[in-house]
């Protein structure tokens, strides 16, 4: 039967589930924005410049990638905008970033769900890099 | 080392802190609203039917189809909120809850997700049949493969999954 109480009882569940959610999110929101305010993802792009051939990008698709997969989605999409890529390389970027983004936040969410975030984590970037590789060869 | 911009950072961390929490609670308050609604009509079993297909595909408990369609079109947090909720409610196991995971994580937010890439270019088929096959085959090779429970030791977190009979008998 549907009561008052029932419209209560969700609205109470609804809040303590963000709330829970929100103790996770909010302080590693505030940490990774201060990471883009500093050189680090500058610095890990240009390391992982190099090996952009492997999954059949140019060099400095690594900074989108590196973006993507640390802060989020939409910081990704503007520096694939900034960039000349082919619909080849898009598509191959896009698959990458969709299998493996804002890992930061997302392994934490996963992590309160009970499973271990480093485990979410490097499986995913091990599994965009195949995925990236594999597309490359079959495209 | 660069000097940081701290009156930028701490509006730009405080700005997408609120944004954040206040899309969760407006989507996650009314999901659970609709749940205990949905619950007490007891329609939800009904619901979760045209589901049944996937969870038996991938021997999953029928409870967790509802957090996999919530994390599949709202994205991976709102999935886990359902997931986290069910979870005190002892309806998921460590298996359940864990190939749930595993799916959601590599697949979620299929709509918005894949519309932002196509918005740059992206060939919309292409990158969303890829993300489904991928998540699919190895959301199913964990599901046959009978070292998942042990995993529970090693790979569980901090949530305390109240152990049931009925996936241990299958």
């Amino acid at each position: 039967m549907v009561t008052f109480d029932t419209f209560k009882r969700g609205f109470y569940k609804g809040l303590s589930t963000t709330w829970l959610l929100s103790k996770v999110v909010v302080p590693i929101y505030v940490a990774v924005s201060l990471l883009s305010f500093t050189p680090l993802l500058k610095q890990i792009s240009d390391f992982c410049s190099p090996f952009m051939k492997y999954v059949g990008l140019p060099g400095e698709a690594s900074l989108a990638l590196v973006v993507g997969n640390v802060l989020n989605i939409y910081g990704a999409l503007g520096v694939m905008s900034s960039l000349p890529l082919n619909s080849k390389e898009i598509n191959i970027m896009a698959l990458m970033l969709l299998l493996s983004h804002s890992l930061i936040v997302e392994s934490a969410v996963a992590g309160k769900c009970g499973i271990n975030p480093w485990f979410v984590g490097l499986s995913r970037i091990l599994l965009a890099i195949i995925a990236g590789i594999v597309v490359n060869i079959l495209l | 080392m660069e000097v940081i911009a701290w009156s930028e950072f701490i509006r730009t961390a405080l700005q997408g802190s609120f944004k954040s929490v206040f899309q969760m609670a407006v989507i996650i308050i009314p999901l659970m609203i609709f749940l205990e609604v949905a619950k007490d009509m007891n329609v939800l079993d009904g619901m979760a039917g045209w589901m049944a297909p996937v969870m038996r595909f991938f021997r999953l408990s029928q409870k967790g189809a509802f957090p996999l369609v919530i994390g599949l079109i709202f994205g991976l947090a709102y999935g886990a909120g359902v997931i986290i909720e069910s979870v005190k409610n002892g309806d998921l196991t460590w298996r359940d809850l864990f190939l749930i995971n595993v799916f959601l994580v590599l697949c979620h937010s299929v709509l918005e997700d894949t519309a932002l890439f196509m918005a740059v270019g992206a060939n919309g088929i292409i990158i969303l049949a890829g993300r489904l096959i991928l998540a699919v085959l190895i959301t199913y090779i964990l599901s046959r493969w009978s070292g998942v429970n042990r995993l529970e030791k090693i790979f569980a977190g901090k949530i305390m999954v109240p152990h049931c009979s009925h996936c241990e008998k299958s």
